[in-house]
């Protein structure tokens, strides 16, 4: 029987499984794992949470300010809100260590809180969010970031316009 | 001999998905069959019409595990036709990469269950592991082992770089010989043969007369593939071969099958030495939709799948509507397990490769 030959030749080359979880598991560099998010590149623009297919990305406003959510047992793990983040503040790592116990639950989630700020230019209440990047030529430098991020929207326009960008 | 009807289903017939048949029983041969469905309706036309056109390109990838590249894709064909988004010549390669590398992954399931249930679980475990050779592709350029992820509106939301590039050249060097291997003995094994050969037979005229697609029609003679009578992304500017046979038996089904992998593994590799250059979206942001009705289709690895699309004023879909292969398909079940053996039935049912969490929704 021509099948004995591929059975021998997969006896020899011993088990295909990984050891795991007494060994390390393979992980590809692209894996779509554990959301990370950066609090100081969001622009507070809110385009993770229109396109979140299951809602796991949710804002609050908050009397201290706008409240970032992700709730890692709600999300599929499909990548769009990284995908459509102007600002790659949102990134998927390749961690799967995902499995927890139930008293665990509450904690698997991403809370951050973008604070209210004064504007210093006119004094406004204004979300501390870093500047839209799009279309700014040259892009802004880390400078410009923290001076834009404690101005309010009409304020950065004013600065926007001072820059000389169109 | 007397007659008896018996339940088959709606556990664990084939692949571990529900459908119900009631068959009576003359002695050990069907006489009639009774297809019941519905046990996996989870509402998905309702929830698209809930969620808005970004959301819908990941819910539709959730439909069903083995065609969830051509679900988004079919979806996504339809959106961009509507807001008249050219789709750039390096993202209808990429989108030919995606759907070929399911292909494989679907077919070797499928043929894989084949022997498994014929009783050969050795041969099930190797074509298996054949298998998870592309699993690993999927997992390594995608990111995940069974949802790509690889549609965005207007374009593909992955990149391959050079590295990728090798990697899948050499993988697709490992799973041609062993595909090769596979396709000679169901080709030639006994036990195969003597399980699957003039089992379930959907004559010519048949398959006509249920409009079956894909695998199954082009195991009874029909020459139809929409890849090649309605070309999508860049198959028009490739060599698709399609074949076909002519007993209509779940033997040729599977070698349309496995015919079908190894073509795959050939568009894969026209596909990577032709990849042009150049933007992988039309757009990076998020493009309004306007109003419209726009149909999309394309071959999924169970054949034609189609979706119409119906845009109002909103930036939730009003409807959306597709029509799944399976759902062709199964119809054509009574007349394959007509005078068949209670023992066949789960073979037959196999030989379709039915999709029912597509085609219940």
């Amino acid at each position: 029987m021509n099948y004995v030959r591929t059975l021998i030749r997969n006896l020899i080359r011993g088990p295909s499984t990984e050891v795991y979880p007494f060994g390390p598991a393979w992980t590809p560099v692209h894996f779509r794992g554990r959301v990370e998010f950066k609090l100081s590149s969001c622009t507070a623009c809110r385009a993770c949470e229109q396109v979140c297919a299951p809602g796991a990305i949710r804002f609050d406003k908050t009397p201290e300010g706008l409240r970032f959510m992700l709730w890692h047992n709600t999300c599929v793990f499909c990548g769009l809100c990284e995908y459509y983040c102007p600002t790659d503040a949102i990134h998927q790592t390749d961690d799967w260590h995902m499995a927890h116990a139930t008293a665990h639950q509450y904690e698997m989630a991403i809370r951050e809180l973008i604070s209210y700020v004064s504007c210093t230019a006119c004094g406004a209440k204004a979300l501390a969010s870093a500047p839209n990047p799009a279309g700014v030529v040259p892009p802004f430098t880390a400078e410009e970031i923290e001076i834009q991020r404690n101005l309010c929207p009409g304020c950065r326009k004013t600065a926007l316009a001072e820059r000389g960008v169109k | 001999m007397s007659n008896f009807t018996i339940p088959v289903g709606p556990l664990n017939v084939a692949l571990e998905e529900p459908m119900y048949f009631k068959v009576d029983v003359h002695g050990e041969t069907v006489a009639n069959v009774d297809i019941h469905a519905g046990h996996v309706h989870r509402g998905i036309e309702y929830l698209v019409t809930k969620r808005n056109v970004f959301q819908n390109l990941v819910l539709t990838e959730r439909i069903c595990s083995l065609c969830s590249n051509s679900h988004p894709q079919a979806y996504a064909m339809a959106i961009e036709q509507i807001a008249g988004l050219t789709v750039p010549p390096r993202a209808e390669y990429m989108r030919v990469i995606a759907d070929e590398i399911k292909r494989v992954a679907s077919h070797l399931f499928n043929v894989g269950v084949l022997a498994h249930l014929v009783g050969f679980e050795s041969l099930f475990m190797h074509v298996m592991e054949v298998r998870e050779m592309m699993q690993d592709v999927k997992e390594s350029m995608f990111g995940n082992r069974m949802d790509l992820g690889a549609h965005v509106i207007g374009g593909v939301r992955f990149n391959i770089d050079d590295e990728n590039i090798a990697y899948l050249k050499a993988q697709l060097d490992r799973i041609a010989p062993a595909v090769a291997e596979i396709t000679h003995l169901y080709r030639t094994n006994g036990s195969i043969l003597g399980r699957t050969r003039g089992i379930g037979v959907l004559s010519h005229a048949d398959a006509v007369d249920c409009s079956v697609v894909g695998p199954v029609a082009r195991a009874s003679g029909i020459n139809y593939d929409v890849r090649v009578k309605a070309p999508y992304a860049a198959y028009d500017r490739l060599e698709v071969p399609v074949h076909t046979l002519s007993d209509g038996d779940v033997w040729s089904r599977a070698i349309v099958r496995l015919s079908e992998v190894t073509t795959a593994v050939d568009i894969l590799r026209q596909c990577l030495d032709n990849l042009p250059a150049g933007p992988t979206s039309c757009t990076t942001e998020r493009p309004s939709i306007p109003v419209g009705e726009a149909i999309g289709k394309c071959e999924a690895p169970r054949g034609e799948l189609i979706y119409y699309v119906r845009m109002t004023d909103s930036p939730r879909p009003e409807r959306v509507k597709w029509r799944v292969p399976s759902f062709m398909n199964w119809d054509a079940l009574r007349i394959m397990m007509k005078d068949a053996k209670i023992a066949d039935i789960a073979i037959i049912v196999n030989s379709i490769d039915p999709c029912i969490s597509c085609t219940e929704r």
